[in-house]
């Protein structure tokens, strides 16, 4: 049996002989048997090292929290794909890549923070006088202070501050929650001198503050809170696969059906005659002359 | 939208075998169905309100306040139910025997969708599509002792008699949970015993430690209880489907591929297109030949047409000769959906 690797690489996260995996220097199973939890592998994996109590606990509330929320761009994702019933890991895959830009921008939040505290270190100014800077100048250009605001739960995000109280009850409070409720703090006063409505700290602000302060850098963050969503993920595109009734359009069921004919509503271009081969030239230079269709172009 | 049927189109698709005419069929969107309930998302996982998300009736801010992890959380999501400490420590053991498996084909599939400057989570997801029917079926592992323990049963056979049973359709098989990979490796042994240590031990495990048995006594060669065997038997004991072990283990599996990631893109370079080449050493198809010209194409095209069954035949046999056709592969015909394990598809709410 060809054992070989599929990619001949270095690397120094792990290997694997006929005898054992090693994950940084640690056999696996030992770890196992020792008893560490796998939020202390977590942290040999990204961190090259064993967390402190305190840190182990963190991850744990943080990756149980952020697991199953419910109806997100992540889990209609993958109940989307479901509904093809492709092989199920197609559909957790879908979930995964849903984390982008907007749904859960962990990393892009982490570098945020990374940025203006070098501001604040090379600058010689303090946390909270950064943290202002960086408000006023993400207000200031009408952009979204990243970890700021959630659109559904919109009374502040339930994971959100709990988040940042265990953070300070295991006293991890490190520099990046100063940072963070420093933000929280000029955001608000900001907000309220503006006469706008409160926007509460979303769980990517509670959350990834938590994991820059137990020492992940952003990316590794962003992994663990997007992949750890494709454990709920799975679960709700197993329950539309087991229960639910695939391509998602039958008129026999009693519900409307989510991509049932009625749920299409057109905002196009007129319906129009399909013009002949032989006047399609003077129709398409027409066409071009008169760019109406500009308006169409996305 | 109007109604073009009358104005001057292409007619009736220019073909007067269409069986209706196309000329007069209506345009424009389906009216809203006010007959039928407006469609919702329905779920019996979690639901969410503005203040709370809800897990099978668990306030997930409660369940972590309380101490609950994920490893509990997976419980609750797949099982409706909080486990038992052993059973949580049990599935803690499991995930970190599947956090990392080296250069094996998810971390290698995550290492090249990092290659080409993308989404650190666009390799996390495609690493979790390298879990297959071969490496990590856990759900063709899972459905098959599912669907003998039950037939077995049901005839009255013990478990030694249902593992031979499964042997004997299955040895050699990537999805038996029994091969020689783990010959020189402790870890699925010590999984297994650590499973009956605490307790959570049950009929999975012992079937396929009744498989182990009746496997190396058929086989010419030294078995023994793989990864596969080990952690799926183990994990269906806990209460997982085969499905949610499935999931449960590639989502484990791609937290590492994360990292692989990170390491590809601090160590590596990215590609363009049109970069790798790929030597002629690697080419073993048809030798170079001169295209040719465009007007001689009838003297060199052969058509793939088949006018009786023998021809067909005959094609059929020698287009397996082009590897990359697809004929060389077959399928057998069932509803797709069994694949995944899933036993039936649309099932009414």
């Amino acid at each position: 049996m060809d054992r070989e690797p599929p990619l001949e690489r270095k690397t120094s996260i792990s290997y694997k002989t006929e005898e054992k995996t090693v994950l940084r220097g640690y056999d696996l199973s030992e770890l196992a048997e020792e008893g560490y939890s796998f939020y202390d592998a977590m942290f040999v994996l990204f961190q090259d090292r064993l967390p402190t109590e305190p840190e182990e606990k963190m991850l744990k509330y943080e990756m149980g929290v952020f697991l199953e929320h419910s109806m997100s761009p992540s889990a209609v994702g993958a109940i989307g794909v479901s509904i093809g019933r492709p092989n199920l890991p197609c559909a957790i895959a879908a979930s995964i890549t849903t984390f982008g830009g907007v749904h859960g921008p962990g990393a892009a939040h982490g570098y945020m923070m990374k940025k203006y505290l070098k501001r604040a270190h090379d600058e010689g100014k303090t946390v909270d006088e950064m943290a202002k800077i960086l408000v006023d100048e993400y207000l200031d250009n009408k952009k979204p202070v990243m970890g700021m605001g959630q659109p559904q739960h919109i009374d502040s995000d339930p994971r959100a501050e709990p988040i940042h109280l265990k953070q300070e009850e295991l006293e991890l409070n490190g520099v990046y929650l100063q940072m963070q409720r420093a933000i929280e703090k000029h955001f608000h006063a900001r907000r309220k001198a503006e006469g706008r409505s409160y926007v509460g700290v979303n769980v990517v602000g509670a959350g990834n503050t938590a994991l820059c302060d137990i020492g992940f850098a952003p990316n590794a963050a962003w992994c663990i809170g997007s992949v750890c969503r494709g454990f709920s993920c799975a679960a709700h595109a197993l329950f539309n696969m087991k229960r639910g009734r695939a391509w998602g359009a039958s008129r026999r069921e009693p519900m409307v059906q989510v991509i049932d004919l009625s749920m299409i509503k057109y905002v196009g271009p007129e319906d129009r005659v399909v013009p002949k081969q032989e006047d399609r030239q003077e129709y398409a230079k027409k066409q071009k002359e008169e760019g109406e269709y500009k308006q169409w172009v996305i | 939208m109007g109604d073009l049927g009358d104005k001057k189109g292409i007619g009736n698709l220019d073909n007067p075998g269409l069986p209706y005419d196309y000329s007069q069929r209506e345009y424009g969107t389906v009216p809203l169905d006010d007959k039928r309930a407006r469609f919702q998302w329905v779920s019996e996982v979690a639901y969410k309100n503005v203040h709370r998300i809800v897990a099978r009736g668990y306030d997930t801010t409660e369940l972590v306040e309380e101490g609950y992890g994920v490893t509990d959380v997976l419980f609750v999501d797949f099982q409706a139910r909080i486990p038992t400490t052993e059973e949580d420590k049990m599935l803690n053991y499991v995930m970190i025997l599947a956090l990392e498996d080296g250069l094996s084909m998810p971390v290698a599939i995550s290492r090249l969708v990092a290659q080409s400057k993308t989404f650190l989570t666009q390799a996390c997801g495609a690493s979790i599509l390298a879990f297959g029917h071969a490496y990590g079926a856990y759900s063709a592992f899972g459905n098959m002792l599912l669907d003998s323990l039950e037939a077995g049963q049901a005839q009255g056979l013990s478990i030694e008699q249902i593992a031979q049973g499964i042997v004997k359709e299955h040895l050699g098989s990537e999805s038996l949970g029994v091969s020689d990979l783990m010959l020189k490796d402790p870890a699925a042994k010590r999984m297994i015993a650590r499973a009956e240590k605490l307790g959570v031990a049950g009929t999975y495990v012992e079937l396929i430690k009744a498989i182990a048995k009746a496997a190396q006594e058929a086989s010419d060669t030294p078995v023994d209880i793989d990864m596969l065997g080990a952690m799926g038997s183990v994990m269906m004991d806990l209460g997982f489907s085969p499905e949610a072990t499935w999931a449960i283990l590639a989502v484990t599996r791609s937290f590492a591929a994360g990292a692989h990631y990170i390491e590809e893109v601090e160590r590596g370079s990215y590609q363009k297109l049109g970069q790798p080449l790929t030597p002629k050493e690697c080419y073993d198809g048809q030798a170079d030949r001169p295209v040719p010209p465009l007007a001689d194409r009838d003297k060199h095209a052969k058509s793939a047409l088949c006018k009786d069954l023998d021809q067909w035949n005959k094609a059929e046999q020698d287009r397996k000769k082009v590897l990359g056709s697809g004929y060389s592969i077959h399928e057998e015909i069932e509803d797709p959906s069994k694949k995944t394990g899933i036993k039936s598809v649309g099932k009414k709410l």
